[in-house]
């Protein structure tokens, strides 16, 4: 129960700290829509010369992207922002202020800075999917729909403990700040179906950087491709992944008190 | 007898640093073959603490004042020794213990920046699950002592330094700790909120008997706000006592201030002339020698008035570090 | 001048001991750089490959050529000065560099200099090894590669002193972050980094030769590769001393009036 009413309370402080600037949303907006533009114009582009692209359709690519952007708002209203915080805490000594309250640390350094304008991501990404669905002709039953719902969830729980591995590495590497940029850049990968990867950079995107299993999983369950070894694979990599990054966590904050100044 | 709040024993810190000289020759070896020393941060610290006392740490900058306290507030782990904060281990970090404390660092806020301070005093009460009464009536008590009144509305990056100290420190007392670590808490600050702050402290330490550590290199947080002093220096304990004894200790010199009418020109002859102006001498005298300076003073000159002081409390100190050092003795 | 030539040195000295420190971001930032290039090489592999072989005029090995030639390119050029200003703005250190007794730009220049040095060795070999991966065909036209040289070196000055420009939006502003966004999107599109140019309506065509955007990056791409006549070269050439002409001027405007708007924000 504190868990959630801690969830809820950084949620209010992310609107607070957001809502006293106007100019922001307009900003947000556009840089949103930038972000679109530049999708779907890439799209368009790309389907000019031809009708296929790794087996995939316009409208599924456009799926794709609409997942694409979804994903990217979900990861980036709580696990980026927070996860950026906690590797400047680390260098800033502030981690030291969450180490001395009476909460799991890790629940703290996660949900510490939220993000309100990623929603707006979050509506697009839903609206390009719509059209692109709605163009597909696919009708998205209830199976379809919880599929979507669960390969997303276990998509976003292997990004998070992605994620959290990534800025534990801060405790061990204090210069490498830019460290979640590796994901950000890779993500671009994931705008394209997984399928027009040579193979081994399809393993690096599905088990290094784990991208197909954020965008591409999804869109397949939507996009009626999902077959059941990819599904339960996605399920059982969140499950491990969750469990390593807690041990590496707790590798890592071992060392942090045990090396620090 | 009542158990100590806070019990070291033989405490100790070590670290293993990456050893690297400047120039451009040194960073490429550095790429292959890594240098490491042993560096000891703290050296065999035993003290014990009765809940209510105030204590100050004192020491120069690397000393092992922040090191030993970030051990006793479970944020590292001993290299060796004992110790126990109300009867935990520290770096155990359980969620008791965790509410019994509170840690406040100087210039580094947790406050969150863009909101007023009274919200996030709302998340710190979701944290520590403080009732809505005790939390009102807190906040209400806070607001009154450090006089927060307006502050706690504004959003905390348009609040002063100072002002977003007093909101940090309440933010940190909201859940009524037993124990209160600072760290260096005044430093950065104006001379005026440094004196509030610490009569803050004193009267939050008399009205609600919490245990307050504090750290620092200012000499006058230490002497407004502790009656025990513990001196540490290079990780080793130096000095535990109360301060007039330390004082008493290592001092070899006192300040003997002379008002004449005009400054005559053998004042040398009698001690260490530190400054003389319109007839206001201050002279550096030997403690031994005092009483025969004084009265050779009283009979040879023409004195309007005569006081025997204790040298500044500063010069006390580097004097007690210095004596590590007895070459660095200034003459 | 001797001054200058100080101030290169030591800034290069400083660029050589932070790079060797911050290695790893370093080829983080690298990798970065590498993987866009690489992801549109794949993407344009596949639309190739679908299409039988070409498309556009490009075959699939054509493809490989023009983005790994283009991640070079990109690579030499690269200025991050309009995120360097932002960081300044956040940190208030804009003023620092008013207060230098030389224009600040030869900080900026000499930084990026110095930085290449180091990261270029890496970039080439990460070239080598994308050519061995993806089989470029490069249809090497030597007049066309002695050309290449100052081509990329004029791209370079362009695209500094235009994205600098853009950078001192920063006195005007703390919301630069969405100007660059707007600036790298029309690079994207505009400047090659998505697709050749030649594979887009002409009208988007016309605006990236008639903005500075096809100088920056595309030119000296499609000079190495031998897609350019010589009389399009030094039309090409010519573009890039009309612009790097045209953006000295507005150098020279914005950063007085920054200057100005910032003295008087500050005093």
């Amino acid at each position: 129960m504190t868990t959630l009413r801690l969830v809820w309370t950084f949620f209010r402080i992310g609107v607070m700290g957001e809502a006293q600037y106007r100019v922001n949303f307009a900003i947000q907006v556009l840089q949103s829509l930038l972000g679109l533009v530049t999708a779907l114009a890439g799209l368009a582009v790309v389907f000019t010369y031809t009708d296929r692209l790794g087996g995939w359709g316009p409208n599924e690519v456009a799926a794709l992207v609409g997942v694409y952007i979804l994903v990217g708002g979900v990861i980036g209203v709580v696990i980026q922002p927070s996860m950026q915080e906690f590797i400047e805490s680390v260098r800033e000594g502030t981690l030291d202020f969450a180490l001395t309250k009476p909460v799991e640390a890790q629940l703290l350094v996660s949900i510490q800075d939220v993000d309100i304008w990623e929603l707006l991501n979050v509506l697009l990404g839903l609206g390009v999917l719509g059209v692109a669905l709605g163009r597909l002709g696919e009708n998205v039953g209830f199976a379809q729909a919880a599929a979507f719902g669960v390969m997303l969830l276990a998509g976003t729980a292997i990004v998070y403990a992605f994620w959290l591995i990534l800025a534990t590495l801060s405790f061990w590497f204090l210069r490498i700040e830019n460290i979640l940029v590796i994901f950000q850049s890779v993500y671009e990968a994931g705008r394209w179906p997984v399928t027009i990867y040579p193979g081994w950079l399809r393993f690096g995107l599905t088990l290094i950087v784990p991208v197909a299993f954020a965008v591409t999983v999804p869109a397949e369950a939507l996009t009626g491709r999902l077959d059941w070894p990819t599904a339960l694979a996605a399920i059982g990599l969140a499950a491990l992944l969750l469990v390593v990054s807690r041990v590496v966590w707790r590798v890592g904050l071992r060392r942090y008190s045990g090396a620090s100044a | 007898m009542t158990p100590p709040a806070i019990h070291t024993q033989d405490l100790t810190k070590i670290y293993t640093v990456s050893e690297r000289e400047a120039g451009m020759r040194a960073a490429v070896q550095s790429l292959v073959r890594r240098r490491t020393e042993e560096v000891r941060a703290v050296d065999g610290i035993s003290f014990d603490l009765a809940p209510g006392e105030v204590v100050g740490f004192l020491g120069p900058n690397g000393a092992g004042k922040t090191t030993t306290l970030k051990m006793l507030s479970g944020l590292l782990h001993p290299s060796a020794g004992a110790l126990s904060v109300l009867g935990h281990t520290p770096w155990k970090r359980e969620k008791d213990f965790l509410r019994r404390i509170t840690l406040v660092m100087g210039q580094r806020n947790q406050l969150v920046w863009d909101i007023p301070a009274a919200d996030s005093f709302e998340l710190n009460r979701a944290i520590y699950r403080l009732p809505a009464g005790d939390f009102k009536r807190t906040v209400d008590e806070l607001t009154e002592l450090l006089d927060l009144g307006p502050l706690l509305k504004k959003p905390v990056r348009n609040l002063s330094l100072g002002e977003r100290m007093k909101c940090e420190i309440a933010a940190a007392l909201l859940h009524r700790p037993q124990v209160v670590f600072l760290d260096e808490p005044t430093i950065g600050l104006d001379v005026t909120m440094q004196r509030r702050i610490r009569a803050f402290f004193a009267g939050y330490n008399q009205r609600f008997g919490a245990t307050i550590l504090l750290t620092s290199h200012y000499m006058n947080d230490v002497e407004a706000l502790c009656r025990r002093v513990i001196v540490i220096h290079e990780g080793r304990l130096l000095f535990d006592g109360d301060l007039a004894s330390l004082v008493q200790r290592f001092t070899s010199h006192k300040t003997v201030v002379v008002q004449l009418e005009i400054c005559p020109d053998n004042l040398d002859a009698y001690g260490e002339v530190v400054s003389c102006e319109d007839g206001l001498a201050t002279l550096r005298v030997p403690k031994a020698e005092t009483p025969r300076v004084t009265a050779r003073l009283l009979a040879d000159l023409p004195v309007i008035d005569l006081t025997v002081e204790d040298p500044p409390i500063e010069e006390v100190i580097e004097r007690v570090f210095a004596n590590s050092f007895p070459e660095a003795e200034k003459p | 001048m001797m001054a200058l030539a100080q101030l290169y040195q030591a800034q290069f000295r400083i660029s050589l001991a932070t790079m060797i420190q911050y290695r790893a971001s370093l080829v983080i930032w690298l990798l970065g750089q590498v993987l866009e290039p690489v992801i549109y090489l794949i993407v344009w592999s596949n639309v190739s490959a679908a299409g039988g072989g070409s498309v556009g005029g490009y075959t699939t090995g054509d493809f490989a050529a023009y983005f790994i030639v283009l991640m070079v390119v990109n690579h030499l050029t690269y200025t991050w000065i309009m995120w360097e200003y932002e960081y300044r703005v956040r940190e208030g250190t804009l003023s620092a560099a008013l207060l230098r007794p030389v224009h600040p730009i030869h900080a900026d220049v000499a930084e990026n200099l110095s930085s290449k040095v180091v990261s270029t060795p890496g970039i080439l070999l990460t070239a080598l090894v994308l050519s061995l991966i993806f089989r470029p065909t490069l249809h090497l036209v030597p007049w066309a590669a002695v050309a290449f040289l100052p081509a990329v070196a004029l791209a370079f000055v362009l695209r500094f002193l235009v994205e600098w420009s853009l950078a001192q939006a920063a006195f005007w502003t703390t919301r630069v972050t969405s100007l660059n966004q707007l600036f790298f999107v029309a690079m994207l599109f505009l400047s090659g980094q998505m697709a050749p140019l030649t594979l887009f309506p002409p009208a988007v065509q016309t605006a990236a030769a008639l903005l500075p955007f096809r100088w920056v990056i595309s030119f000296p791409v499609e000079l190495l590769l031998g897609n350019l006549t010589p009389q399009e070269t030094i039309t090409g050439f010519a573009a890039q001393a009309g612009w790097i002409v045209l953006s000295l001027v507005l150098l020279r405007v914005v950063w007085r009036a920054g200057v100005r708007v910032y003295s008087a924000v500050s005093g």
